[in-house]
């Protein structure tokens, strides 16, 4: 595993976004990350809210379409979280904030895709759900950006 | 044209901008006229949201000051004080006055016209300070530039955040959390006007605009904590010059959801509201993504 991990590391492509200093790499990458991540967060929390009951005369047939960009958000964010951890790899292994984002990325994602499976179906009532998704949101976020200050208090 | 040159054309808008709005409220209410209630209001919170960059680049033209190696420290630290004491009034007028405008209730009236007037009255406290700053001859003799029993409340938030280690990536969160809260709620508001999203009328889409405006809330909240903790990492950035541009014009723009949700009801008003609206929304949201952009590259873009 370790070994895994210190071969991504030194691929030219980790040590590029790493090392190259150019403002179209890793700032780059960085910035499109964050818009991902508040594409499918803030897109999901708009949703979640309707869901407990703000806005409630929002028919939900209007946000189906709201889904589509949501996983192109969630596909731009992994694709540029995946580069970012190519670049750090044994540090972010080593991060258990890094697997606690992870998980409740994981979790966050199930919700959504829940939300739209059952929710906008009919076959199940919204706001449990819901308010899983934030939660799950919320704790992703916080475990995101604190890695950078775990990571800096166990070294 | 330097910091302090910015610093002095914006630092008249707060004062003469919240008389204006004080004006156009006692106006509204004489006329009983409902248009000039609504002009005070969008007046309230263009204001508020101009004094941000008012206060910002106070601290610019302090860093000018200091290179120079002529400041009165007192006089600008009383100053800053006495700004924040009056910001934080203000953008709460600035707050209800959109609330006003989104959804309006009778009590908005009073409570925005008592605040306004406290809040001009600080205004003009703190720019009265401030004059004494490069003109000593409005001084009388011998008279302190401050009283010291007035609240510090830029000193408390600086102290409160480079005393407390955790405040700072506790800030960082709420700063994310509120800027998913405000993109995705623009998001979704912007892709009805833009008709990207249809079959439900635009004022139930902008019922969610209050999450939206407190994604902004906790942001600058956030943000002014930041501030105030490094004043000098974020003056002499050129990134977060753009930032708090495109923060003020963003915030300009969620005036059109919120004032302009009815539907247009002839085949001519569909046809341009459809042209005027698709604009805006791609406006708004090209700012938005612009304030993420010059937010992230803040420490790679601009430093000097």
């Amino acid at each position: 595993m370790a070994s895994v991990l210190a071969l991504l590391e030194q691929s030219g492509l980790a040590i590029w976004i790493r090392e190259s200093g150019v403002l179209y790499g890793y700032p780059l990458i960085l910035f499109l990350h964050t818009l991902g991540l508040s594409t499918i967060v803030g897109l999901s929390a708009a949703v979640d809210l309707r869901l407990l009951g703000f806005a409630s005369t929002i028919p939900l047939a209007s946000l189906e379409k709201v889904f589509g960009l949501l996983w192109a958000g969630f596909a731009l964010t992994t694709a540029t979280g995946a580069l970012l951890f190519v670049a750090d790899a044994t540090r972010h292994a080593s991060n258990p904030a890094f697997f606690v984002k992870l998980a409740f990325v994981g979790g966050g994602v199930a919700t959504v895709a829940l939300v739209r499976r059952r929710v906008f179906r009919g076959r199940q009532r919204g706001p449990f759900l819901a308010a899983a998704s934030l939660g799950c949101w919320v704790v992703a976020l916080t475990a995101g950006r604190l890695m950078a200050y775990v990571s800096e208090f166990l070294s | 044209m330097n910091p302090a040159h910015l610093h002095l054309l914006l630092n008249h808008v707060p004062t003469i901008g919240f008389a204006f709005g004080i004006g156009l409220l006692a106006a509204s209410l004489v006329r009983d006229s409902d248009d000039l209630r609504r002009a005070g209001y969008v007046v309230f919170f263009g204001v508020a949201l101009a004094a941000i960059p008012a206060y910002l680049t106070g601290n610019a033209a302090e860093f000018v000051l200091k290179t120079a190696g002529e400041i009165q420290r007192d006089v600008v630290t009383a100053h800053q004080n006495a700004a924040m004491l009056a910001l934080i009034p203000m953008e709460i007028v600035g707050l209800m006055g959109w609330f006003a405008l989104w959804r309006f209730r009778r009590w908005h009236q009073a409570a925005i016209l008592v605040l306004s007037i406290v809040t001009f009255a600080l205004m003009a406290r703190a720019a009265n300070i401030g004059g004494q700053i490069r003109h000593p001859e409005i001084l009388a003799a011998g008279a302190p530039a401050s009283a010291p029993s007035w609240p510090s409340p830029a000193a408390m938030g600086a102290a409160f955040v480079l005393d407390h280690p955790w405040v700072w990536p506790i800030c960082e969160v709420f700063h994310f959390v509120g800027l998913c809260l405000l993109f995705g709620v623009m998001l979704l508001v912007n892709l009805r006007l833009a008709g990207f999203i249809h079959g439900v009328p635009l004022a139930e889409v902008t019922r969610l605009l209050p999450w939206a405006m407190a994604g902004l809330g906790i942001n600058i909240i956030t943000g002014m904590l930041f501030f105030l903790a490094a004043p000098d990492q974020y003056t002499q950035n050129s990134a977060f010059t753009w930032k708090m541009g495109l923060v003020l014009l963003g915030g300009l723009s969620l005036l059109y959801p919120t004032m302009f949700d009815q539907e247009p009801d002839s085949t001519f008003d569909i046809l341009h509201a459809a042209m005027t609206r698709k604009l805006i929304a791609a406006c708004s949201l090209v700012i938005w993504i612009g304030v993420i952009f010059f937010g992230r590259f803040l420490p790679y873009l601009g430093m000097e």
